[in-house]
């Protein structure tokens, strides 16, 4: 165990790194995208909440895995030979574009429940006030909404930290596909994976640690509710 | 019809009003003017239709068919700035519908403010103005679950009064209030109707009625049967759909 640590360790950090890079880029992607669908998805347009239903049973009906392999070997070779249109992706490219759509879809559930948890009433007041639709969501839903979506933003985001590890297929280098690596070298397939084990927990329960005081401190703001 | 202020300019003018939830027709034909500085209190079975018809008013129901004009502004054309008309139009719900997360005094300012209607400080001057007017001047700083049912209520008729509505909208604003807290809603409405504004009031409260309205309008499945003063309806009622329902609620 001493052995690997001291001499891939320093490999494995930086996998993490890689990890944790992959996994900010695809939330901050997600983020966006879950507010988009969310949005759609309470809309009173039509159109817009089928398209956003569509995108949320389309991803959630696709393993992630099947995804990644999509994006990263399947879109470029269609681009390629279908349009003679050439693209290549990058393992990190594709590896956000998969978890931004997959943790996307899953946001825009989380938002829209959480817009939907809010009494319609609330709408009706400020639309009544002459607030416009998204000036009232601003002001008045969204920030009602939020408390509620905190726990499960958080989960998910925890979700996806470890959904990172589905992209090692992809051949990028974060820290399951660097481990698997090690693994090769030494042989040392039990000490390796232990080690790469207490490193997503640590790094996971920071972020739990760190969410429950965020919660804590929104919470506490809104404790006369 | 002889109202006393029918002589007035007509501030809300209903004609052949339908609404539909889907297959259900829920509004067949409302006609219905009402003048400024008038108090007009519905009152009708549940699902009469009552509450959708106020809810036309402000178009917070999309209209199925026939004309609304509020304020000589004709709400059932499309390209109608539908905000431009609300904010002269107060409404006041069964449920308070309090911002949550905001305090009294936020809840307030939030709409003269963000629609640039006054600075900060003058609307916070002119809630507290109103706020002292509806005896909630001491829960400025209070969030809406710290204030009873009859506080809520007082709140939200504050509220949409700091818009300077010409027109106030109240949809049974006291049927969610336990019976106690009633009594200090109803005196703050019939303050403001003695402040010469132009109410219509959905409503079960008859003796409130009797003593604040200068017309009575009953509905029943989706039609006005019958109106006329308070006197003539609650005394003398012609029509035996209007008998049967006061008999059911006096």
């Amino acid at each position: 165990m001493v052995r690997i640590i001291n001499t891939y360790g320093s490999l494995l950090l930086t996998a993490m790194g890689q990890t944790l890079l992959l996994a900010l880029w695809g939330l901050f992607f997600a983020c966006i995208l879950g507010m988009i669908f969310g949005l759609m998805s309470v809309l009173k347009n039509r159109v817009c909440r089928v398209i956003a239903q569509i995108f949320v049973d389309v991803i959630r009906g696709v393993p992630m895995i099947v995804l990644a392999y999509f994006i990263y070997f399947g879109v470029p070779y269609g681009l390629n030979n279908l349009l003679h249109f050439s693209v290549t992706l990058s393992a990190l490219q594709a590896g956000t574009i998969c978890l931004a759509l997959n943790c996307g879809a899953y946001m825009a559930e989380i938002i829209r429940a959480g817009i939907q948890s809010v009494d319609k009433g609330q709408m009706e007041a400020a639309r009544s006030l002459g607030l416009p639709y998204w000036r009232a969501m601003q002001r008045v839903i969204l920030p009602q909404a939020i408390r509620t979506m905190i726990p499960s933003i958080i989960n998910q985001f925890i979700i996806t930290l470890k959904d990172t590890s589905i992209l090692s297929v992809i051949g990028f280098p974060e820290l399951v596909n660097t481990a698997k690596n090690v693994v090769a070298n030494t042989f040392m397939s039990f000490q390796t994976w232990i080690i790469v084990g207490v490193m997503y927990l640590f790094v996971i329960t920071i972020l739990s640690r760190v969410a429950k005081i965020l919660e804590r401190r929104l919470n506490r703001g809104n404790a006369q509710i | 019809m002889a109202m006393r202020k029918s002589d007035g300019n007509v501030k809300i003018h209903i004609s052949h009003l339908q609404k539909d939830f889907g297959k259900s027709k829920v509004l067949k034909d409302i006609t219905l003017d009402v003048y400024e500085g008038e108090v007009v209190v519905v009152i009708g079975p549940s699902g009469s239709g009552k509450s959708t018809m106020l809810r036309c008013i402000n178009r917070l129901e999309d209209i199925t068919g026939g004309e609304v004009v509020v304020d000589g502004i004709k709400i059932t054309d499309r390209h109608v700035d539908i905000n431009k008309v609300r904010e002269r139009v107060g409404m006041v719900f069964q449920h308070f519908n309090l911002f949550g997360n905001m305090n009294v005094m936020r809840n307030l300012t939030l709409a003269p403010v963000d629609l640039k209607k006054a600075s900060k400080e003058e609307a916070r001057k002119k809630a507290m103005q109103i706020l002292e007017k509806v005896g909630m001047d001491k829960k400025a700083e209070s969030y809406p679950s710290q204030l009873s049912g009859g506080q809520k209520q007082r709140v939200a008729i504050a509220r949409a009064l700091c818009m300077e509505p010409d027109i106030m909208l109240f949809d049974e604003p006291t049927s969610a209030l336990d019976p106690e807290m009633v009594g200090e809603v109803l005196q703050v409405m019939k303050q403001l109707a003695a402040d010469g504004m132009t109410m219509v009031i959905v409503t079960h409260e008859i003796g409130f009625a009797r003593e604040v309205a200068d017309r009575v309008v009953f509905i029943d499945g989706g039609y006005i049967v019958e109106e006329g003063t308070p006197e003539q309806v609650f005394q003398h009622p012609r029509e035996a759909r209007t008998i049967d329902f006061l008999n059911k609620v006096l």
